[in-house]
């Protein structure tokens, strides 16, 4: 299935994109496609924490995406 | 209340939108752009937000601090864009009835936001850009 997936902060930087399109297995999970992606992008897979929302919540580890879902990926926050 | 905007924070506004005959006090917080960090000066500074996140999480926190401490009305207001030093950040006011719940929410808020609002802040330094690097999400 294709995910749709942002990224923001540095990791707009690392990918030189805002957004793309991921082709991934059906039923992937939070940790998977994270996998997926710092298997894409080295500078992302050096960082520490990899945060990823799902629908705008932080996703569990194992919680199972679905392709309609909106999925973004960035370092830890660092606003205020 | 939750805004994210562009334009400068009306701090006064936000503090009377607050008040009420039931509260004895407002606490707030205002961050602001700071010239130095870490050892090197800050030129200016640049603020990136995931809006449709944010407001999610914050009216998260907002509703977490209301229960917790009992306060009665709370506003937070962030900044995106390109700021200068001295500019306002983030202003938070928070009216209770008492002193102590309004110190105590206000200061929740902000240790939450820092923590899981996905905001970002890059720096221009006289080195070149450095993204901050936020405190690791627990």
């Amino acid at each position: 299935m294709e995910i749709n997936v942002k990224y923001f902060g540095q990791f707009r930087d690392f990918t030189g994109k805002r957004e793309e399109s991921l082709e991934v297995a059906d039923g992937i999970t939070v940790e998977a496609i994270r996998e997926h992606v710092r298997g894409i992008y080295p500078k992302i897979a050096a960082k520490e924490q990899v945060l990823v929302a799902v629908n705008g919540n932080f996703g569990s580890l194992d919680q199972v995406i679905n392709e309609s879902d909106k999925v973004a990926f960035f370092p830890p926050v660092s606003g205020g | 209340m939750i805004k994210i905007q562009h334009e400068d924070i009306d701090v006064e506004t936000v503090l009377e939108s607050v008040k009420s005959p039931s509260s004895g006090g407002v606490v707030t917080f205002l961050g602001t752009v700071r010239d130095n960090a870490k050892g090197h000066n800050v030129e200016q500074m640049s603020i990136e937000v995931y809006e449709e996140m944010v407001y999610k999480q914050l009216e998260a926190i907002e509703s977490e601090a209301q229960k917790k401490f009992g306060v009665h009305k709370i506003t937070v207001v962030h900044r995106y864009g390109d700021l200068e030093v001295g500019d306002n950040i983030v202003f938070i006011a928070v009216a209770a009835g008492h002193r102590g719940e309004a110190f105590d929410a206000c200061r929740y808020i902000i240790d939450e936001l820092k923590q899981r609002v996905p905001i970002w802040k890059k720096e221009t330094t006289p080195e070149g850009e450095i993204w901050v690097e936020g405190e690791k999400h627990e």
